[in-house]
């Protein structure tokens, strides 16, 4: 019975650790596969046809000409270079600003040398009138912060750095402004490479995680063992990285494989709005988009969705903690 | 002392809406070139009649500019070449801004007009908003019920418990367009079943119980599709977390005590489980005023995404912030209602300003 | 298990809503309804911005000609006949118009000559959002009204182009009696008023009718056509009623422009294409104009839908055009733009993009026109071999290294690589579908193409400031207009003409062009003009664009046809069903 379980248990990882390992080994061998057509090029003899149809089309073409297979083959590619990335980093940078803004708050201080070496730099370089005099405000703010930092004079003043107010605002504000403000903003930028998009997906998406790590850090830094580590005398860092944070980021084993088809979704909102993936690169979430011209066209929506699905799963049960099943009483 | 805190935490909300306002009004003048060119049609766009030449077409973008009160200095201070020395300095231009102007508007509540038909902006966004509400409200009334019931039934881990989370899985990789378009060409396609009305709320021709009876049953498939594109990722959420809770020691002593699981689920694990799916549910505030302009598109309803979505294309500034006005407001304000329900889900939270 | 209360009424709810639909049958309104992918925004006949705006506003208003679809040219509307023209020396031109005695406002008061001179004075009032009129209408030089009759005037114009006898009868008229009561805008002049600096002191009156211009309701503003405005919910409907005694109805024999059937027009906005063909599957729908190309041909194989509905198709006067940027050093000469032009297959993509339909063409004039059309031509084949045959000729050669790109010795020594970035508007497939099959030709030959699709407010930016080498775009023509000075003149670089393409020739044949009023004449230069682009290339025609119209099978009188909007919305008649065969 204990083996029927521990099969059980393994079962739905084995399939998952499986289709991540193919869909990995696809896009790394994306060139090289033998595939009939590649993936941007429009057949236009052969437009929007269902799968198995004529002119080595297996899975069919998009309402655009392209063949179907070809772009789940290189769109996996895509996947796992942009996407997942994408998706990682930007709960990564959630968990990192929401941690520190739900365990330290507003309580934060640093010394108010760097407030002065700041505000002095700024003015001189924007330009404002006295441009000398601020120089010599910043020089002042340096000389003071290297003191604090060394530890020769103590007492001196310090400011109040309200960092939950500012994580909490800065996610607001990313998230109300409009897109398309954003792309005027970015227009300036002529073409958006990959590493610049993976920015863009990766700076509009972290409020999220972040809220959620928040949130559950203002639960785990009340907990016992926090306040007893703090008592043993470990730096304040040292807790919160150690000890607090493992345990608040436990939101982000469901919401990460959950937000990749937002990323998905969200890739393809931006190629409308111009500052997305060029197009002749392949995706899952373009071929989605494609799918709205012809909605008849089932084979558009069905392999890149049951793809997508699939990878979503796998991630999900490769996240969440499996443990036996619980009886019913 | 918490009413205190209370109201520091109101004004600062409020002072960030404004701050959040301003940057953006600051950021929209920027592009007035864009919006005064897509407020006057030209040629190639518009019929191929005559088109002017380069003079008369920058007369008429002055003309345009000085009636939409464009020509003022955008902010009290601004670059610009001095008039005694000819290097690039701060010039001060007083109250007569444009900024100025539009902030005395706003706090008397005048939100401006729109560029392009001069209409006010507040009835519109009013008149977009008794659309929108109404449909979100629901859908998220309707999904979190949903989620809620059935978040407790999948965490007793029933049989079909991994079917169900591979369901949910696969509608939340489905986008927004695909679930609508789904869901119109099953319920509403003559060729399949014509159970539901195609588009929402074009003409209501009948009065009385009929009248409602027609409008319910348009907007049955736009929530619905709203309803499912929301409900995954509560469930899930929600789920893991009970999951979590079932495995502490308080709920070892309960199954102990003779306590059936669903019982242990709703009296003890669900109030501890709740955090995260708070985060959630208002974060589902400012959507609700925000719309979804996939489904407002689709299924033809005049909602605030959709007017929001058009008056960024076209550069409408004015209507454009008001409109984010409205969901920065709302979303701030919901961040305070969340940091109140956190301390009331775990009393163990310390509230702090 | 409990039967659950919820579960019950979800079932009965679904059985309910059931029945509803089940009764459901294609509705026999008394109204004719159209649909509009997006709301007009503003009916002010100041203010036109889109095409649903002017079609609002014809029903509600008369100009003085009008298109008559049914022919494809214009007509006589509230004047009597076309205008006299008398040229005065070489730079003046007298246009005589009279209006038709019977025209009338709702008042009972006649349409005169004031109510064009006020119009026209209205036209460059400050204040009021009149820019286009102002561009459009600078041309008129002052109205001469003619003492011995009230309703003959004279329109004096700056110029003598033969198009401004066109579009000196475009525009509509408004009432002075209920706009300006005291005649207050009398006083000024037509000239003072378009020289009027931007930055005068303003004045007491003209603010008065400006605001009162600017206040008065869409549905109140009068006009002299047949509908009136009934409803207007904002991006859901409009509605429009017949007017029960309108002045034409008395005319003995009115022509096609004075005619208005429906006696309730519904305009309902549906933003989605497949939303509003399900509409009109269901018969909650009884116009669909502009019919996405895939989904006409799917419906017309659909039983239930052939059976119920008629699918029209005409040539329209809009062409998908490639412009390249012959500012750029790799362009400036036409062989490298010949050779590019045969790397486009425009047979395929119009039928891959248009299944077959629309037109290929030789120019940006149509070959419908066949007065004007150069038919001695032939369009561009798609030849990837003759164009790197091309290539050749215009001195580039093929690097023999790893990138096997093409590139040529520059005039000031430097080397020239042909690396090509094509821009059109984004969120459009049909511009991707081309960009796409003109990239996969080109790296064939090994020409590197960067795509960059850009949304529509950056785009017009962007080719005005003259950043591409490529653009795909609609050009949206029509049958009167052939003045190409905004799109090819030199003097228009930096405004119409992106493509900076101007050379002394092209200069004076546009200028001949635009001077020309016999046909003769015009149609040698046209097909001069044509050669000329064939040879030059500054912009390549791909296709013609069709309009299709899909109606429920019972409508008469849509008069379909390739000008804007493609349907007539005031002749169209419902027919019992008894009675379609």
């Amino acid at each position: 019975m204990a083996t029927l379980t521990r099969l059980w248990l393994r079962w739905p990882r084995g399939l998952a650790l499986g289709w991540l390992a193919v869909v990995v080994l696809v896009a790394a061998l994306a060139p090289y596969l033998p595939l009939p057509y590649a993936p941007a090029v429009p057949d236009l003899a052969c437009v929007a046809q269902p799968p198995l149809g004529p002119g080595a089309h297996w899975l069919g073409t998009n309402p655009q000409g392209q063949d179907v297979l070809s772009n789940l083959v290189f769109g996996a590619r895509t996947a796992v270079v942009l996407t997942v990335p994408a998706a990682v980093l930007a709960a990564l940078l959630g968990a990192v600003l929401g941690g520190a803004a739900g365990f330290w708050g507003n309580a934060g201080r640093v010394p108010a040398a760097g407030g002065l070496l700041a505000g002095g730099a700024a003015w001189w370089a924007l330009g404002g009138p006295a441009a000398g005099w601020a120089l010599a405000v910043a020089a002042v703010g340096a000389v003071g912060c290297v003191a604090a930092a060394r530890g020769h004079v103590r007492g001196l003043p310090t400011w109040p750095v309200p960092l939950d107010a500012v994580v909490v605002s800065t996610a607001a504000a990313v998230d109300t402004v409009p897109r398309l403000v954003l792309v005027v903003a970015l227009a300036a930028v002529a073409q958006v490479s990959l590493p610049g998009l993976l920015l863009v997906l990766v700076l509009t998406s972290w409020p999220h995680p972040a809220r959620l790590v928040r949130a559950q850090m203002l639960q785990v830094r009340a907990l016992p063992f926090v306040e007893a580590a703090r008592a043993a005398g470990l730096p304040a860092g040292r807790v919160w990285l150690r000890h607090a944070l493992p345990h608040a980021v436990q939101p982000l084993r469901t919401a990460l494989p959950l937000s990749i088809a937002g990323l998905l979704a969200l890739e393809s909102t931006l190629s409308f709005l111009g500052i997305g993936l060029p197009p002749d690169t392949a995706s899952w979430g373009r071929l989605l988009a494609s799918a709205r011209e012809a909605p008849s066209a089932w084979w558009v929506f069905l392999f890149p969705g049951a793809c997508l699905a699939l990878t979503v799963l796998s991630l999900s049960a490769l996240a969440s903690q499996n443990h036996a099943p619980t009886r019913k009483a | 002392m918490a009413a205190r805190l209370l109201i520091w935490r109101v004004v600062r909300t409020a002072l960030a809406v404004l701050v959040l306002a301003s940057g953006l009004f600051l950021l929209s003048r920027a592009d007035t070139d864009t919006a005064l060119r897509l407020a006057l049609p030209n040629a190639p766009d518009y019929g191929g009649r005559a088109s002017a030449s380069l003079a008369q077409e920058a007369a008429a973008q002055t003309a345009l500019r000085q009636r939409l009160g464009l020509h003022l200095p955008l902010f009290y201070i601004g670059r610009g070449v001095g008039p005694a020395s000819h290097a690039v300095r701060w010039q001060w231009h007083g109250t007569a801004n444009q900024y100025h102007l539009w902030a005395g508007r706003l706090l008397h509540g005048d939100l401006g007009t729109s560029f392009r038909t001069g209409a006010a902006v507040a009835p519109r966004l009013r008149a977009a908003l008794a659309i929108t509400l109404p449909l979100t409200g629901t859908a998220a009334v309707l999904a979190v019920v949903l989620a809620f019931a059935l978040a407790q039934r999948l965490a007793a881990r029933p049989r079909w418990h991994a079917a169900v989370r591979a369901a949910l899985a696969a509608v939340q990789a489905m986008p927004l367009f695909m679930v609508s378009l789904l869901l119109l060409l099953v319920f509403a396609n003559p060729e399949v079943l014509a159970w539901f009305p195609a588009y929402g709320l074009a003409q209501l021709t009948a009065t009385g119980a009929a009248a409602v009876g027609q409008y319910l049953a348009r907007l049955v498939l736009p929530i619905a599709a709203l309803t499912l594109t929301a409900l995954p990722e509560l469930t899930l959420q929600l789920e893991a977390a009970l999951a979590r809770e079932l495995r502490t020691d308080y709920a070892t002593t309960a199954r102990a005590k003779g306590l059936a699981e669903s019982a242990i689920i709703r009296h003890h694990a669900l109030r501890n489980a709740l955090l995260p799916t708070l985060t959630q549910l208002v974060e589902l505030l400012p959507a609700l005023v925000a719309g979804a302009v996939v489904v407002e598109v689709v299924f033809a309803l005049p909602g605030t995404g959709r007017l929001l979505a058009e008056a960024s294309a076209a550069r409408d500034y004015p209507v454009l912030l008001g409109g984010v006005l409205l969901v920065g407001a709302v979303r701030s304000f919901a961040l305070l209602l969340a940091d109140l329900l956190y301390f009331w889900a775990d009393p163990r939270i310390r509230w702090q300003p | 298990m409990k039967p659950c209360f919820s579960v019950i009424l979800l079932f009965g709810t679904t059985l309910f809503l059931l029945f509803q639909g089940c009764t459901a049958r294609r509705t026999d309104s008394a109204s004719i309804r159209v649909r509009w992918a997006h709301d007009p925004e503003t009916i002010d006949p100041l203010q036109l911005t889109n095409q649903m705006a002017l079609d609002a506003a014809s029903l509600l208003h008369l100009s003085l000609m009008q298109i008559d679809l049914s022919t494809g040219e214009f007509a006589a509307a509230l004047v009597e006949g076309p205008p006299t023209t008398r040229l005065l020396g070489d730079s003046l031109m007298q246009l005589s118009y009279r209006l038709r005695p019977g025209a009338q406002w709702d008042g009972g008061l006649p349409v005169l000559a004031s109510d064009v001179a006020f119009t026209l004075r209205l036209m460059f009032c400050p204040g009021l959002p009149n820019e286009t009129p102002r561009l459009r209408f600078n041309f008129i030089r002052r109205l001469i009204p003619d003492p011995a009759d009230p309703r003959h005037f004279k329109l004096e114009c700056r110029g003598q182009s033969p198009e401004y006898v066109q579009a000196s009868g475009d525009f509509f008229i408004l009432s002075e009696a209920a706009l300006d009561p005291q005649h207050s805008l009398r006083r000024f002049s037509l000239a003072d008023l378009q020289a009027r600096p931007v930055s005068a002191t303003p004045d007491t009156a003209l603010e008065a009718v400006g605001r009162r211009y600017r206040n008065m309701p869409p549905d109140q503003l009068p006009g002299c056509g047949p509908y009136r405005l009934a409803a207007w919910e904002k991006d859901r409907y409009l509605t429009f009623r017949r007017k029960p005694r309108w002045w034409a109805d008395r005319l003995r024999a009115a022509p096609f422009v004075l005619r208005a059937r429906p006696v309730q027009l519904d305009f309902l906005i549906i933003p989605d294409a497949t939303t509003a063909s399900l509409a009109l599957q269901r018969g909650e729908l009884d116009v669909f104009p502009q019919v996405p190309a895939r989904e006409f041909a799917r419906l017309r194989t659909l039983p239930a839908a052939k059976a119920a509905l008629a699918f029209y198709s005409r040539a329209s006067y809009d062409v998908v055009t490639v412009a390249f940027n012959t500012r750029r050093p790799a362009l400036a000469d036409a062989l490298t733009r010949r050779a590019l032009s045969r790397c486009f297959d425009a047979a395929g993509l119009l039928q891959a993009t248009q299944l077959g339909e629309g037109q290929r063409s030789v120019g940006i004039i149509s070959p419908t026109d066949r007065r004007y059309y150069n038919d001695s031509l032939a369009p561009v084949p798609f030849d990837p071999a003759g164009a790197a045959a091309l290539l050749h000729q215009a001195g580039w050669q093929r690097a023999a290294d790893q990138s096997r790109g093409w590139f040529r010795p520059g005039p000031h020594g430097e080397r020239e690589a042909l690396q090509l970035r094509v821009r059109y508007r984004a969120n459009e497939s049909m511009f991707a579908t081309i960009a796409l099959q003109f990239q996969a030709a080109a790296a064939g030959l090994g020409i590197a193409v960067a795509l960059q699709p850009t949304e529509s407010g950056v785009l017009s930016e962007t080719l005005r400031q003259g950043d591409f080498d490529l653009c795909i775009r609609t050009l949206k023509g029509n049958p009167f207009m052939f003045n190409f000075m905004p799109l090819l003149h030199s003097h228009a670089v930096g405004a119409g003409n992106i493509t900076g393409f101007g050379t002394p020739a092209s200069d004076r044949l546009l200028e001949a062009m635009e001077a020309a009023n016999l046909p003769v004449h015009k149609a040698v230069l046209l097909r001069r003009f044509q050669a000329m682009m064939q040879t030059e290339a500054p912009m390549i025609p791909l296709f013609f664009l069709p309009t299709r119209i899909a109606a429920d099978r019972r409508l008469r009188g849509l008069h379909v046809s390739g000008l804007k909007p493609g349907y007539t919305a005031a002749g169209i008649e419902r027919l019992p069903t008894a009675s379609v065969p």
